[in-house]
């Protein structure tokens, strides 16, 4: 073989190298799937499967309803031009790792201009590549902003901080019960945030905490926990977040308990009532509407249309409705609107507009804030509705002013969270 | 006081499902000494049974409850007659594959239940039961204790004092002189299985109206029926009796004096000295080559 041969054998060799090097970079790069010009995807990477899917899936079903509904009107409007909306999922099941990848998925071969995520660990698992790619990305949990996550943004659910609103009205309300306990699970993403920001908002109302049980996930009998903490004498039984809201509420049925229940959410409260009854769970105080509510019809209400939404929902899925089935389409609406007033459905466009501009909160109202206690201004909080069980259906009791109690009591806030071990500035 | 009688209370009631559940893990392991992983599962399978059911076609629930019991026993019998037997001198073997059966029925639950959140059954007994002006126990656990602390003397009744019960134990003693004694050793393994199994669809169907049903629930039951079944003997079924009960009281009164993650953890640690101290358990008899 001549030494001319072997030059070129080489640079054959590298040329089919340096290409497919190439090829397998671009792939990265470019989008493997594209839709037509006309479409803008958005992703949503959320469980749909596992202990919390009911916190995922709703949230899908109510998402395509919003985008049918737009798409048969004739699409959106973004920078003169009209755009049909496509909603593409992955279904990570709160795995850390089918995470990543089905982030990577929506991003990379469905080209989704923006992420919805639930929040937590899956959420954090994608922070380091959605910023380095800044893709603009949502979650449930403010929790997960950090001082470095600039494409990161709570549009909607203020995780845990609305809860305050439930405690205020509940001591205006009712301002002879005076000794809470605070029953939840131990993760440090809902139980903990949670149980924090209760213990918070029961000190500025004036409510001894007597005790706070924090159990794991392993628990099959509710029965011990429910005793030990109405040993206690208590005049409220607050759930922070918890995964277990239905066995604990059958056990505080079971074991004679008179006072007033507070929990973060009451998912499939009918299911509750049919394990208890309507006159037990009548007046529990929680967060979570459902959307036929009047008082959603009420002025400053940011969400179009709330009990035809609710109406097309039940039609379709009669017993899915949990805390998040409207959330995701909130969030999805918010995106449209700032993608509409910045004239660009791009990632880093709709971002930048968000970081500098004022927005509407689904429920009246709306401030960024977090830096005090996450190291940036990310998360969107507004009026927030206190519900209420009344004959064995959610009301809307009214809507608490979240922004001014952070104003008031964010110190507060920031020494419980500090207490339980939470990640604060 | 009242704090203490009720959390006695609360303690004997959950060792019904302990003793349930565990039990039937030690029948197979003692006849057929096969780890079996699924087992959980198979609780699992008899809670379904009764949310699909009773919970979503109105069947009565008792007839759920014997429904669940018989659908898990065949199941346990197609495991024993297509997955164990053919791994009968391989233990390894059929742990691996009690591994696949765990797997393909949290799938099959997926597929029958779908996604979303766990599932609830209203339960049929409603009210409580107050005793003393102190003591409250729902009638639906007062019933699920009777039927799990009579099904447990039933089992103790069919292991001594009938014959085929007799022939159980002997091949659980010993497989190769039970054979020499004439005893079908495949047969017995059969009926292992099919109790076994049958306790676990029970203690599943029991507990369905009293806890969040999904695919995965069966792991929980699993940790402590081998919490269970090694403190109280490989191989022992009164030995996994009384540790249930121990267990149920220690987990119980740990849960409600100080917290569920330190009974949960204390647990373990109780297994793991047991497997140093005494690794026969309370009454596991010590085995020489």
């Amino acid at each position: 073989m001549t030494n001319r041969t072997i030059d070129n054998n080489r640079r054959k060799f590298l040329k089919q190298a340096g290409a497919g090097m190439a090829a397998v970079a671009g792939a990265g790069m470019v989008p493997l799937r594209s839709y037509a010009d006309d479409t803008l995807v958005v992703g949503m990477n959320i469980p749909m499967t596992g202990d919390y899917a009911p916190w995922g899936l709703p949230g899908l079903y109510d998402c395509e309803i919003i985008a049918n509904n737009i798409n048969a009107a004739g699409g959106v409007e973004i920078g003169g031009k009209s755009y049909q909306i496509r909603v593409a999922a992955y279904d990570h099941a709160y795995d850390t790792e089918k995470a990543l990848q089905g982030f990577k998925k929506l991003v990379l071969e469905d080209d989704a201009k923006m992420v919805m995520m639930l929040g937590g660990s899956t959420v954090a698992s994608v922070l380091p590549w959605a910023t380095r790619k800044k893709v603009l990305t949502t979650t449930l949990l403010p929790s997960d902003i950090t001082p470095d996550s600039d494409y990161l943004f709570a549009t909607c659910e203020s995780h845990p901080l609305y809860n305050v609103t439930g405690v205020v009205w509940l001591a205006q309300n009712y301002p002879e019960a005076k000794k809470a306990v605070i029953v939840t699970n131990n993760d440090a993403e809902y139980g903990l945030q949670s149980a924090a920001t209760y213990k918070a908002a029961f000190e500025v109302a004036g409510i001894e905490v007597v005790d706070v049980n924090l159990h794991g996930f392993d628990v099959t009998d509710f029965a011990p926990i429910v005793s030990s903490v109405l040993a206690k004498n208590p005049d409220i039984f607050c759930m922070a977040t918890s995964f277990y809201v239905t066995p604990l509420m059958e056990q505080l049925y079971h074991q004679g308990f008179d006072g007033k229940i507070i929990s973060c959410t009451l998912d499939y409260y009918e299911e509750i009532i049919a394990k208890t009854s309507e006159e037990f769970v009548n007046g529990t105080i929680y967060q979570f509407p459902d959307f036929d509510d009047p008082m959603l019809n009420n002025e400053g209400i940011h969400f179009p249309d709330p009990g035809g939404f609710d109406a097309a929902f039940r039609k379709d899925h009669p017993n899915d409705w949990s805390a998040v089935a409207w959330e995701y389409p909130a969030i999805l609406l918010n995106w449209i609107e700032n993608a509409q007033r910045v004239g660009s459905g791009e990632s880093e466009d709709v971002a930048k507009y968000l970081r500098n501009n004022s927005q509407n909160f689904v429920f009246g109202g709306g401030d960024w804030w977090g830096s005090q206690l996450w190291g940036l201004d990310h998360a969107l909080v507004g009026r927030w509705p206190v519900v209420v069980i009344e004959n064995g259906k959610a009301r809307i009791q009214e809507y608490g002013d979240l922004s001014a109690w952070l104003a008031d009591h964010t110190e507060v806030l920031v020494r419980h969270m500090k207490e339980l071990g939470l990640r604060t500035v | 006081m009242e704090l203490l009688v009720q959390t006695m209370v609360n303690g004997i009631i959950q060792s019904g499902f302990y003793a349930l559940a565990a039990v039937g893990l030690v029948l197979i392991f003692g006849v057929m000494k096969v780890v079996n992983f699924a087992h959980g599962e198979l609780t699992m399978v008899g809670a379904y049974s009764v949310w699909f059911l009773h919970a979503q076609n109105d069947m009565p629930f008792l007839l759920t409850v014997v429904t669940a019991v018989v659908l898990v026993a065949m199941i346990g019998l197609l495991m024993e007659r297509f997955l164990f037997r053919p791994m009968t001198d391989s233990p390894l073997g059929g742990l691996i594959c009690s591994i696949g059966v765990l797997f393909v029925l949290q799938v099959a639950a997926t597929l029958v239940g779908g996604e979303g959140p766990s599932k609830q059954v209203p339960p049929p007994y409603e009210g409580t039961l107050v005793l003393f002006d102190m003591l409250r126990i729902p009638y639906q656990r007062l019933f699920s204790f009777a039927v799990a602390a009579t099904t447990l003397g039933l089992l103790w009744y069919f292991l001594t004092r009938m014959r085929i019960g007799w022939a159980l134990r002997a091949v659980a003693q010993d497989r190769e002189a039970a054979s020499l004694q004439g005893i079908n050793s495949n047969r017995m393994s059969m009926i292992a299985m099919g109790v076994g199994a049958a306790m676990a669809g029970l203690a599943g169907a029991l507990m369905a109206p009293l806890t969040n049903i999904n695919p995965h629930m069966g792991h929980n039951v699993i940790i402590t029926a081998f919490i269970v079944t090694i403190v109280g003997g490989v191989g022992s079924l009164p030995g996994a009796v009384i540790a249930s009960v121990l267990y149920a009281l220690f987990h119980t009164f740990v849960t409600t004096y100080f917290s569920g993650t330190i009974a949960t953890i204390s647990g373990l640690v109780i297994m793991v000295l047991i497997l140093i101290v005494r690794p026969s358990g309370i009454l596991g008899k010590r085995v020489t080559e």
